[in-house]
């Protein structure tokens, strides 16, 4: 039997900060196809609720604790936000530069990054990617206040709560995925950043059954950037030809299409295509067209 | 961009003077001409986030003096954005009016 020790050299770990802050936007079919850089995060504070216990009793003893489900939610601390947030804060655009609030609040993913650090490396020992699904953000105060003597910036603060989404597998839907980088393959996580920073096409955060097929056995690579690989659009019939690209599903203003030519556009519209992985694949390069009769 | 935004000040203190006697820390035996504004680094706001220093802001020790003891300059200085006073003295007939200002 192993002796126990505590603290050794290595061992004293700790997690600390929090930085690369990215809002994921969903496209029609619930993907998060788009996402956009976070700056000035100071805090999040995740804040998981439920799984009470309900005691029961029988035989004149007490029997079992049953649980009641788990659900996420925390608060998102930051100096400022990416103008992309306001669709997701009850504020909508109908011109540019005009927001008008108290709209709908529909949901949104976020990742961020924490530290983990030991007595040896330091905080640059390791990190900690936090994966959030299906959030919606609650109003919020923003407490503007008068220019004083001293410096401040008024620090913005929205608590999300959050929906579960399929985690694949036999595991319970999640809205919460944590990926410690001093336990996981360095390439595979190399693939998971590169989909969510946007080094492989377009910023993506994949599914959480996607997530962990990357780190099992890996993702199939399908290269956008080949021209067999991409949408044409014939300016003659105004007509779009997706072709058929195992691992690739099409979408045309968010909705699902079927590769093979597309119903002709009529005069003023605008298609915007988009190429989205299927389970188990991964697309480098550009991944959205735009064309316009 | 600290030098930069140091001249920005520069340029202000000038402007509200109405003379080029102001003067960055000069050396103990350098010859002013009074009114005149004397001004010091002294402090730095830090604001972070995203684990970076995400905004820095100086603080100067800004002193206007004057044999004048109600000279115009004082009530400008107060009027700057992140203005303070901090004291009033008086040393050798000259009044020191001396302000902490974040530029």
């Amino acid at each position: 039997m192993a002796h126990l020790t505590w603290d050794d050299t290595g061992s004293r770990l700790y997690e600390t900060g929090v930085d690369h802050g990215v809002l994921y936007i969903p496209d029609g079919s619930g993907d998060y196809t788009d996402g956009v850089a976070w700056n000035g995060l100071t805090t999040v504070t995740e804040s998981p609720s439920g799984a009470e216990a309900t005691a029961l009793f029988a035989d004149n003893i007490k029997y079992l604790d049953l649980r009641s489900a788990e659900t996420f939610g925390a608060t998102i601390e930051a100096y400022t936000y990416p103008d992309e947030f306001l669709q997701f804060d009850g504020v909508a655009s109908p011109v540019a530069g005009v927001h008008v609030g108290q709209q709908s609040r529909s949901t949104f993913g976020f990742c961020y990054r924490t530290r983990l650090g030991n007595d040896v490396g330091g905080s640059d020992y390791g990190y900690k990617l936090h994966l959030i699904y299906g959030a919606t953000a609650a109003p919020s105060e923003k407490a503007y206040a008068t220019i004083n003597d001293s410096p401040e910036a008024i620090t913005f603060s929205w608590e999300i709560a959050t929906t579960p989404v399929n985690a694949g597998g036999s595991l319970t839907p999640t809205a919460q995925l944590i990926i410690d980088s001093t336990k996981v393959d360095s390439g595979d996580l190399q693939t998971l950043e590169d989909l969510l920073y946007g080094q492989a096409g377009d910023p993506q955060m994949p599914s959480p059954a996607d997530v962990i097929a990357i780190f099992e056995a890996g993702l199939t690579s399908v290269n956008m950037g080949a021209g067999a690989n991409q949408p044409t659009y014939n300016t003659g019939t105004h007509v779009v030809t997706l072709p058929s690209v195992t691992g690739v599903v099409w979408k045309i203003n968010g909705v699902t299409k079927t590769a093979g030519a597309q119903t002709a556009m009529t005069t003023g519209q605008t298609s915007t295509v988009e190429a989205t992985p299927a389970s188990g694949y991964v697309l480098t390069g550009d991944t959205d067209w735009v064309f316009t009769y | 961009m600290g030098l930069a935004q140091r001249l920005l000040l520069h340029e202000a203190l000038v402007d509200l003077l109405g003379t080029t006697n102001v003067y960055f820390q000069p050396p103990p035996d350098f010859q002013m001409t009074y009114p005149c504004i004397v001004y010091s680094r002294d402090d730095q706001s830090v604001k972070r986030g995203d684990n970076v220093a995400y905004n820095v802001r100086q603080r100067y020790q800004v002193t206007y003096i004057d044999k004048n003891p109600d000279g115009d300059s004082i009530d400008a200085l107060a009027e700057f954005p992140l203005s303070a006073f901090s004291r009033h003295f008086v040393t050798s007939g000259l009044n020191h009016d001396v302000f902490s200002i974040y530029y």
